[in-house]
């Protein structure tokens, strides 16, 4: 009995383990991509810190540098994963530095904690290139790459805005709220609302990001009987949470909605007609970009301060052309 | 090994009447807190007026449903003294693979029912088993099972969420039932059956007796180890039923799915009048303490309070429901 409970625990422990090795995989390839680079001096090294490799579009962003790298020849690039913790990736970005990397892409966690990793790069003398979350102060880094989330939301509202002919009721969907894409789309969307008399936010509420509580959030207003004439989200996937609840009601005739992102899912949703507008971040672009300007920094080229990697609009009638781009 | 038990049920009798001042103490709390929810619900029709209606109060409901489910097995988890942070992740796990056996035309709508139940239990199962062989506090091992399910999920799609679900899988949480929506139904079913459990069954006494005095029910001949297992298989199935809701509803396998789920199940728990120190709690108390969360999400949403404040109200007013009835317990 006891040999046999032993054994059963034991099991459980091997694939506890198994589950562990392989959920880390990533990092050991990393670490062991590291080892075999010391010996070869030749080859360009670039550490590229992201904050969360689960995060659906940042994993595309990824992609965006892998196929980069693919591209090029004697670059190696090691990823590690902050998992959303800065003082995390602060100390990632010191093991950079410690590893001497030629150069380091840095996506990060939160624009506060930023400046202090490209602080210690600047000391260290290892060119940082800033992707995809710009601050105040990011012109301190080697360059940045980046859209600029306001002209998101300007861009989303401006065709929203066309699509009611300059009138109506509008309740915006807030990401979680601080994020900075929260703050600066939203942001958009106001400062074009304000230029239309006739438009006004009658709703305003936070979905997280997240599908499930977009739909909640919609039902809830749905409930409220206000006149909505469109929902303008911060992202495509809490617009798909409010698609739902509005068909659901049998209302989303009645009602434009509006996202931002472009994912696979949500262009569906435009296909179909169901989501009227979105918008398309480039993360492969940016990723691409991050990688291509740290590349070239890393040789001691010159390099823009910014890189602009613009947003475009999505709609019914060009979505085939970005389906196509995520197969 | 059933005359084994039925010795155990003597000696359990005597501990459990000694308990019933206990039982007293537990249908106050769920009295108190069903006045608190009232009292809310009042104050929330005054203030607006399409709050009091059948479909919001339907909505409210449904809403909460899949939190309310994984409340009821995390109720159980409390009692026995122990904690179950994992509801939110295996939710996730339980969603991405439920939904890539959920495609139209693949597989009968059983097969992925049964991978979202079976890996939900799986899960619970093994928590319980490290928990109780191992004799590592729960915190710590539904913890790492936080992590390692969360990770398992987002693993298997890539991080990426999976479309496409066929309309018999969607029924479970979009359907309705004479006009009763189908994820209220299974949160009535589950309610109902884990009642049962918790109070007309031997199992339920026990859990109870593990939580008043895990030394004491080992002493009296409880198979501790057994039943901690099974409640935490229990939990672990509820997050699994948990999962094929949320999943259904959303008609989409989110390995993001359910952030923050076991916080607010805990919540649903804890307001119901769940002792965090265990032997208290009852399934009606958690069903209410969810329905007093789902109220104040869908009130503050009605009366379009600012986000920012609509957080820091519902920590006050989580904060003040558990205060007022700690008062009135310690009156009594």
């Amino acid at each position: 009995m006891k040999v046999q409970k032993r054994l059963i625990l034991f099991i459980i422990l091997l694939l506890l383990s198994a589950a562990f090795i392989s959920g880390c995989g990533e990092k050991q390839e990393s670490s062991q991509q590291t080892s075999s680079q010391s010996g070869e001096k030749d080859k360009i090294v670039i550490g590229a810190a992201l904050p969360d490799f689960d995060d659906k579009w940042l994993s595309y962003l990824q992609d965006g540098m892998k196929e980069y790298e693919k591209a090029q020849k004697d670059v190696e690039v090691i990823y590690v994963d902050a998992m959303n913790d800065a003082s995390k990736q602060l100390s990632q970005v010191e093991n950079f530095i410690q590893q001497k990397v030629d150069a380091i892409v840095l996506v990060p966690v939160d624009t506060v904690s930023a400046p202090e990793m490209v602080n210690k790069a600047n000391e260290a003398n290892v060119p940082i290139v800033v992707v995809n979350r710009q601050y105040e102060g990011v012109e301190n880094a080697t360059a940045y790459v980046g859209s600029e989330s306001i002209k998101a939301g300007l861009m989303q509202m401006e065709e929203v805005a066309k699509l009611l002919n300059g009138k109506g009721n509008i309740a915006i969907m807030n990401g979680q709220m601080g994020h900075e894409a929260q703050i600066k789309r939203t942001e958009g969307n106001k400062q074009i609302i304000e230029k239309h008399p006739d438009m006004k936010v009658v709703l305003e509420g936070t979905a997280e990001w997240d599908r499930a509580k977009g739909m909640t959030l919609m039902e809830n207003w749905l409930q409220s009987g206000k006149k909505i004439d469109a929902v303008v989200s911060n992202n495509d996937e809490m617009a798909i949470g409010a698609i739902m609840a509005l068909e659901d009601a049998g209302k989303l005739e009645d009602v434009v909605v509006a996202g931002i992102d472009a994912t696979p899912d949500a262009l569906e949703y435009v296909k179909s007609g169901k989501l009227k507008v979105t918008v398309f971040q480039n993360a492969k672009g940016q990723g691409q970009g991050g990688l291509e300007i740290a590349i070239k920094a890393a040789k001691g080229e010159n390099v823009e301060k910014f890189n602009w990697i613009p947003y475009e609009l999505v709609t019914k009638d060009n979505v085939e052309e970005y389906i196509k781009k995520w197969q | 090994m059933s005359s084994q038990v039925s010795v155990v049920d003597k000696r359990e009798k005597s501990k459990v009447s000694s308990s019933s001042k206990e039982k007293v103490s537990r249908i106050l709390n769920r009295y108190g807190m069903l006045f608190i929810l009232i009292a809310l619900i009042i104050l929330m029709s005054i203030l607006s007026p399409t709050f009091f209606t059948t479909g919001n109060l339907l909505n409210i409901v449904r809403q909460m449903s899949v939190v309310g489910i994984v409340a009821i097995g995390v109720t159980i988890v409390i009692i026995t003294t122990g904690i179950d942070l994992s509801s939110g992740s295996v939710i996730a796990l339980v969603s991405v693979a439920a939904a890539s056996f959920a495609h139209p035309d693949t597989y009968p709508l059983i097969v992925p029912i049964a991978i979202g139940l079976g890996l939900g239990l799986l899960t619970g199962v093994i928590n319980g088993t490290i928990i109780s062989k191992a004799k590592i506090a729960p915190f710590i091992v539904t913890l790492g099972m936080m992590t390692a399910a969360r990770g398992a999920a987002l693993l298997i799609t890539d991080g990426r969420p999976v479309g496409n679900l066929s309309d018999s899988f969607k029924f479970i949480g979009q359907g309705s039932v004479l006009g009763i929506p189908v994820p209220i139904i299974i949160f009535g079913v589950v309610g109902l059956i884990s009642y049962i459990l918790l109070n007309k069954t031997k199992f339920g006494k026990y859990v109870y007796a593990i939580g008043g005095n895990e030394q004491a029910a080992m002493i009296a001949g409880v198979n501790v180890d057994r039943y901690k297992i099974f409640v935490y298989g229990y939990a672990g199935l509820l997050s699994g039923v948990a999962g094929i809701i949320l999943t259904s509803r959303i008609s989409s396998g989110q390995p993001t799915a359910g952030v923050m789920y076991e916080l607010d199940a805990i919540a649903a728990a804890v307001i119901g009048g769940t002792s965090l120190a265990g032997g208290i709690g009852a399934i009606g108390g958690t069903i209410i303490g969810a329905l007093i969360i789902g109220v104040m999400n869908n009130g503050l949403d009605l009366l379009n309070v600012s986000p920012y404040w609509q957080q820091i109200l519902k920590g006050v007013i989580i904060t003040v429901a558990v205060f007022i009835d700690s008062r009135k317990n310690r009156k009594s």
